[in-house]
């Protein structure tokens, strides 16, 4: 799972009044290259929460992003920010661990890069 | 926590069209070899640049990245068939229809394609249409396709068994497999094989039917074909149709073996496979739009009919 799922994912379990951001347990982390787009880039920034991506890069492993979001003038001018934005979105995976619902501490797993999302009867 | 770096060449959306348009590289031959229908090709390859596109029902993954300018997210109900997505490096989870995980307002377009024909109640249905418009964004589109009563080739309705209204309630209620307990044995989704494609992908390329050959089916449909029609004369919607799982692709001692022996599934030794009978609810002309006419917050932009299947184009209107 990339992060850039994560940040369109929300628990979704009845009477849960706001399940976004998920929380990331990590088991495993692997890297995957990724030819970068950065016209892709600018168009995905606006649809990002910025806090919850940089959060979760963190629990990953990576560092280089900036807590605040930047500005968009940034990503017109400055590769350097777009490669580590293209980075934490695109390139880490969460292979094994589990997503949290921020509420009701439900865990949803993941293994083998699948989360698994499906709710019990009495979730729904 | 342990970091493996593994290089990967494949760009933003991994399915590179062989010169062929619609025609997957040899490697992935094998689990789909059908052309991938034109009309939704079309309408993936009509959305801007850059679109965050969600698949709701992606099966084995036919779609997704098929416009190679837009990113695609997909999830379905069957984990066998979502680890056949993940292995071709798409980005996929196991997720319900009906509940869909993700962020209101969140993707600029939604695809359901001969999904929902699989939803056992009307509120089911209506609510995976609401998801669906729920998660993209005000000014987004949602295209949906399900299998039609008036099906072109009527000699597939003989090898469907229809579900008897008295035995309806038996099917959705509370031992079926779509209510899902803590202890339920839970009925896994079949991977899919190109001898299942009924009625739900192009055979031949065959024009969309006209306007007159529709109206000369819905003006017979009782005398010409008997398994339209229920016993008490009303229109058969409810279907069992046979899906053939080759022995050699089946699972020896997997779900397969454990359908088997609770008779959810049967063998047919002289075609090799493994089968089993899936629920499909079919659509009646009108009957999409019916359940999307008291939506608040979408409107419908287009809706045809094209190769036995009921299409519609949903536009959402209002934010949330």
């Amino acid at each position: 799972m990339r992060l850039l799922t994560h940040n369109m994912l929300s628990s979704n379990i009845k009477g849960v009044a706001n399940g976004f951001p998920l929380r990331i347990e990590v088991e495993k982390v692997v890297e995957k290259e990724v030819e970068i787009n950065h016209d892709f880039l600018r168009n995905i920034f606006p649809k990002i929460d910025w806090k919850a991506l940089s959060d979760a890069s963190r629990i990953m492993g990576y560092h280089e992003l900036p807590e605040e979001p930047p500005e968009p003038s940034v990503l017109e001018a400055d590769i350097e920010f777009l490669r580590k934005f293209h980075h934490a979105l695109l390139e880490l995976h969460l292979e094994e661990g589990a997503l949290l619902c921020p509420e009701s501490g439900r865990k949803f797993p993941v293994n083998k890069g699948i989360p698994n999302m499906l709710l019990l009867e009495d979730e729904v | 926590m342990k970091e493996v770096k593994v290089k990967d060449a494949s760009p933003l959306c991994t399915i590179v069209p062989d010169t062929e348009p619609g025609i997957q590289q040899p490697s992935s031959r094998i689990q789909t070899r059908f052309a991938k229908w034109p009309k939704v090709a079309a309408f993936l390859e009509s959305l801007p640049s850059g679109s965050l596109i969600l698949d709701a029902g992606c099966g084995n993954g036919k779609y997704l990245g098929l416009n190679s300018s837009c990113y695609f997210i997909g999830c379905d109900i069957s984990p066998s068939l979502i680890k056949i997505c993940a292995d071709k490096g798409h980005e996929v989870l196991v997720a319900d229809a009906v509940n869909l995980p993700y962020r209101t307002n969140f993707c600029d377009a939604a695809i359901s394609i001969a999904v929902l024909h699989h939803l056992s109640t009307e509120n089911r249905r209506k609510k995976a249409i609401e998801e669906l418009v729920r998660v993209v964004k005000k000014g987004g589109l949602v295209l949906i396709t399900i299998w039609a009563v008036e099906q072109e080739d009527k000699s597939l309705l003989t090898k469907w068994t229809p579900l008897a209204e008295k035995y309806v309630e038996e099917w959705i209620g509370p031992g079926s497999p779509c209510v899902r307990g803590p202890s339920s044995p839970t009925l896994e989704s079949i991977p899919e094989t190109e001898e299942n494609d009924l009625g739900g992908n192009p055979k031949d390329s065959r024009e969309s039917l006209n306007g007159n050959m529709l109206q000369s089916m819905r003006s017979t449909p009782q005398n010409e074909d008997d398994s339209l029609v229920s016993n008490d004369g009303r229109s058969q919607q409810e279907y069992f149709v046979p899906w053939h799982l080759p022995y050699h692709r089946a699972e020896v001692s997997g779900a397969s073996a454990s359908a088997l022996a609770n008779g959810l599934a049967k063998k047919d030794d002289k075609k090799g496979a493994v089968v089993y009978n899936r629920y499909y609810h079919v659509f009646g002309e009108g009957e999409l739009e019916r359940l999307v006419s008291g939506m608040d917050n979408a409107v419908i932009v287009d809706k045809f009919y094209d190769k036995s299947n009921w299409c519609i184009i949903l536009e959402k209107t209002l934010q949330g």
